[in-house]
């Protein structure tokens, strides 16, 4: 069932998604390169941005402003992120804990379950959805929901906007040279663990971005970010850890494999399509496309 | 003179390992300072102490009369004890003109204006201006100690200031200018200086007292020529001349 | 030190979060285990509507029946089968070997019934299916594998009842690629085959977890079908009504969905524009008459839940029920003794008609099941109670 039409049909839809996964990936391995720490939890800070941007647009601002509860939402999770990274986090550092991957691996499991179990507490067994008035539109030959390609160019504004905010203000320089050298911006005279504290707010801010972005896509339920942060781990195995051009590449590679395989080679394999590709990249370069070999001392 | 920057009785341990071992020293005011030893006698120690990565066991540290032992390095370097690296801690991916921004910035200070003044006048000084966008990563070993030392030039508060091998492989013409830097910067500011070097000519030319370290603990103190003289210090040397 | 201290905190936390999925017992209460999707991949609004059924049972036999066995209460211990086998044969190992459960049920997602059965075939504890419709749960005649749920060839005849009624040619199935998907798939290319329909049947398939069916249904589309049927189970079920209208293929094409989702409250609040039109299989409908069990269980459900009941919690509280009648009527709590029950015992569930498991041919072995309904939204919000029944398709067992 060939045909240059579906060939592009399927590219187009398989940029779409990667791109929206990119933005997952993105706040993974931003606070990764930062804090040095793997949050497993990501997922469920996708999962209460989408309830707070499900809360706003029903309860407050109505569907025709989720514009603006996209970055309410996401400011919420921000400031969350910075209220519990001083809790859990900050003693991985000052508390003279040796294994730190052991701590945080612990830690944010344990966050991740308190998170999900409250919200289903709280949240009742039902799916929800803020709704959507955007018109279908048409990408090319591919129609596509007019939320979700909303989605799409709200991630590239996102993601336009965190790079400014990395390549052009002084907070930027300071975690730029932070993913570098923790030591090396101490000794300059910047307190790593208030910087610590604002790259998890960031990072988890970019999870919720998405979740509220896809509130309307994928819906609002207590295990809605599941899915999404396996992706996130594949994208960051195929980008390479700490490395934000990787995550995007990555993201758009996957999304493209996926719909691609799915639809010229066998549809019952989406997801492996993703997993082989992740494979493939261990044998051939397990840092990742754009992940350093040796990192810096 | 009182000193600036004072230790008494500072000591570190590594599980069995003694690193440094009830160090006295005081520095005064404006002085430029050397500090030998052969491998392992406790000199990186010292300075991790002094610049607040490591927490000292016991002993005191005081800069200008107020203690720091046991703050944060933020909190110290903010005091205006900064800090160079045995490997050079620059920021690979970082421009030049970053590298040099971020310790000036480091201090609270919106002025980004001024700062990258600053920074183009010691990209000037140091003949890098022509680098000033590249990755710090693209610098030869020299061009890397040279910006190292200058990134903490940067900072205005800048009193006392200590330098870990800052001449190690790096050729005679940039040794001089980094050289000069020093010895201006003292000139102008009244920066006290702590070199830690193997480089004796050098320090014979920068440091008027020497301070010697021998397994953690300071074994002799005077001019070159004075501790040179001593049998324990040629001893711990193991026959190595000084020149 | 402080390094043991924060992890054991960390667990302390994580141990409470998950504390509330297993109640509490006392001593000599009798233990009826639940085993339901309460994450996904598996499907935690079916699980959750189980368990409310579930919990009603037990409410109404240690209140309005006096208890069983001679007066002892029941409780129940729930596990998260998180629709996958590996997290469903650990679950059942643990009703049946810690909590001494009685038997088993909830059962929602085929291949979890599949899987637990191997091992209830060695462990003894039985295992009725709740929603579970795959063949091989009781095909392979196993003593422990009892349902009370539409079986796969009941269902497709219902299908295809449904095709002719409907007079469609060409047909898109769209099915996940687990035991229900394909189950249902299989069978009806194989039903539509030996009865020599004239219908093109077309079959694409994707994986349960998916994010994005656009690159199947872009097939679909060019395949120019007059109805899709969409077998999928949770969220693809409702990706696959969003992503079928933006890509133009309903509302002019039909859709069936293969079981009672849009009955669920969320259903129009999901799919408030595209909802309309739909098809779906349903196993319950208001209009009948039910049991007075059934007529308690509205009612009560009702009052506490400010919303009517759908079947998953029907069938979660009539399988609890069943399962305390034949405790009460073996007078034992002995797994092999409860299976004997089952076996020749009769029951009242929530359906007017009584429950046995008759030791039946084929799929049919100790397999009751509901009558299949098919339902159409006609208008948007419309509540399923009042909407039109498309038709109502007994099943029997061949004898």
């Amino acid at each position: 069932m060939f045909s240059s039409e579906l060939l592009a049909q399927t590219l187009i839809a398989g940029v779409m998604i990667g791109v929206i996964y990119a933005l997952m990936a993105l706040g993974i391995t931003f606070i990764y390169s930062i804090v040095k720490m793997i949050n497993w939890a990501m997922g469920e800070f996708y999962m209460i941005g989408s309830f707070v941007q499900y809360a706003l647009v029903v309860y407050l601002l109505g569907p025709d402003l989720w514009w603006v509860a996209a970055p309410l939402s996401a400011a919420t999770v921000f400031l969350l992120g910075m209220v519990i990274e001083p809790i859990l986090i900050k003693p991985m550092f000052t508390q003279g804990i040796e294994r730190r991957d052991d701590y945080a691996t612990v830690v944010t499991i344990a966050l991740l379950l308190l998170l999900r179990n409250l919200a289903t507490a709280l949240g009742g067994p039902y799916q929800r959805n803020p709704g959507s008035d955007l018109p279908t539109v048409m990408i090319g030959p591919l129609p596509e929901s007019g939320a979700r390609f909303a989605a799409f160019l709200c991630t590239l504004l996102a993601l336009a906007l965190f790079y400014l905010l990395l390549k052009r203000t002084w907070l930027g320089l300071a975690l730029r040279a932070a993913a570098q050298s923790r030591i090396g911006v101490e000794t300059a005279g910047i307190d790593i663990l208030r910087l610590d504290q604002v790259a998890f707010g960031i990072g988890v801010a970019l999870a919720a971005i998405a979740g509220a972005l896809l509130a309307p896509v994928f819906f609002v339920f207590p295990t809605n970010g599941v899915v999404t942060t396996v992706k996130g781990f594949e994208i960051i195995v195929i980008g390479g850890l700490g490395s934000i051009p990787g995550a995007l590449v990555a993201g758009i590679l996957l999304g493209v494999v996926e719909s691609l395989g799915t639809a010229f080679i066998s549809s019952p394999y989406q997801n492996a399509y993703g997993f082989l590709l992740v494979l493939l990249i261990l044998l051939i370069r397990p840092s990742g496309l754009f992940g350093e070999r040796v990192r810096q001392a | 003179m009182a000193a600036l920057l004072e230790t008494a009785g500072l000591s570190k341990r590594f599980g069995g390992l003694v690193a440094t071992n009830g160090v006295d020293v005081a520095i005064a005011a404006g002085e430029i300072r050397g500090l030998i030893g052969p491998n392992g006698a406790g000199k990186t120690t010292l300075v991790n102490l002094l610049t607040g990565l490591y927490a000292p066991d016991a002993g005191d540290i005081r800069l200008a009369g107020e203690s720091i032992a046991g703050l944060s390095p933020h909190r110290i370097a903010r005091k205006g004890l900064l800090r160079s690296f045995q490997v050079t801690r620059l920021f690979g991916n970082l421009s030049l003109l970053d590298n040099l921004l971020l310790p000036y910035l480091a201090r609270g200070s919106g002025a980004v204006a001024e700062g990258l003044a600053r920074a183009r006048h010691f990209l000037d000084l140091t003949r890098l201006a022509p680098l000033a966008e590249a990755p710090a990563k693209s610098l030869s070993g020299g061009q890397r100690a040279l910006l190292q030392v200058v990134c903490g030039f940067m900072v205005p508060e800048l009193k006392c200031y200590v330098l870990d091998e800052p001449f190690a492989g790096i050729n005679p013409v940039i040794k001089d200018r980094i050289i000069e830097l020093i010895l201006a910067d003292n000139a102008e500011r009244g920066t006290t200086f702590l070199i830690v070097s193997h480089e004796m000519t050098v320090m014979r030319r920068l440091c008027p007292k020497i301070t010697v370290m021998i397994e953690g603990r300071v074994i002799a103190e005077g001019t070159l020529e004075e501790v040179a003289a001593r049998r324990d210090v040629v001893e711990a040397y193991l026959g190595k001349t000084l020149a | 030190m402080p390094q043991s201290r924060a992890l054991a905190g960390a667990l302390a936390v994580a141990l409470t979060a998950t504390a509330g999925i297993v109640a509490a017992k006392a001593a000599d209460e009798v233990i009826i285990g639940l085993e339901i999707p309460l994450s996904p991949p598996g499907d935690p609004t079916a699980g959750q509507l189980i368990r409310r059924g579930g919990e009603l049972a037990v409410e109404y036999v240690n209140t309005k029946m006096g208890g069983v066995a001679g007066g002892k209460k029941i409780a129940l211990a729930v596990e998260d089968s998180q629709g996958r086998t590996e997290a469903g044969i650990a679950g059942y190992r643990r009703l049946a070997t810690e909590e001494h459960a009685v038997g088993v049920t909830g059962f929602f997602h085929s291949s979890v019934n599949i899987a637990v059965n191997e091992v209830a075939n060695e462990i003894g504890v039985p295992t009725i299916a709740t929603q579970a419709s795959a063949a091989e749960i009781t095909a392979k005649h196993y003593d422990i594998a009892f349902r009370t749920h539409a079986i796969d060839p009941i269902r497709v005849e219902a299908f295809r009842e449904f095709v002719k009624k409907k007079g469609f040619k060409r047909i898109a199935m769209v099915a996940e690629t687990t035991d229900y998907g394909i189950g249902i798939s299989d069978e009806m290319e194989q039903q539509t085959k030996a009865a020599g329909d004239k219908v093109e049947l077309m079959k694409v398939t994707f994986d349960h977890a998916t994010t994005d069916l656009t690159p199947q249904l872009l097939q679909v589309k060019a395949f120019k079908p007059d109805l899709v049927i969409n077998i999928a189970v949770g969220q693809p079920l409702d990706l696959m009504i969003d992503q079928a209208t933006t890509l133009g293929i309903l509302p002019q094409t039909a859709m069936l969905i293969s079981y009672d989702a849009p009955a669920r409250p969320q259903y129009w609040k999901l799919h408030p524009q595209d909802g309309n039109g739909i098809y779906f299989i349903a196993y319950y409908s208001p209009k009948e008459k039910l049991s007075d069990l059934g007529d308690w269980l509205v009612k009560t459900y009702e009052e506490k839940y400010k919303e009517p009941p759908i079947y998953s919690s029907l069938n979660g509280f009539g399988d609890v029920m069943i399962l305390a009648q034949a405790v009460d009527q073996a007078k034992s709590t002995d797994p092999k003794a409860v299976v004997k029950a089952l076996e020749t015992g009769t029951f009242k569930s929530w359906a007017a008609a009584p429950v046995t498991f008759p030791a039946a041919k084929g799929v049919y072995w100790h397999n009751w099941s509901p009558p299949i309904l098919v339902i159409h939204y006609t208008k948007p919000n419309e509540d399923w109670r009042q909407a039109e029944v498309v038709l109502e398709h007994v099943g029997t067992a061949p004898q």
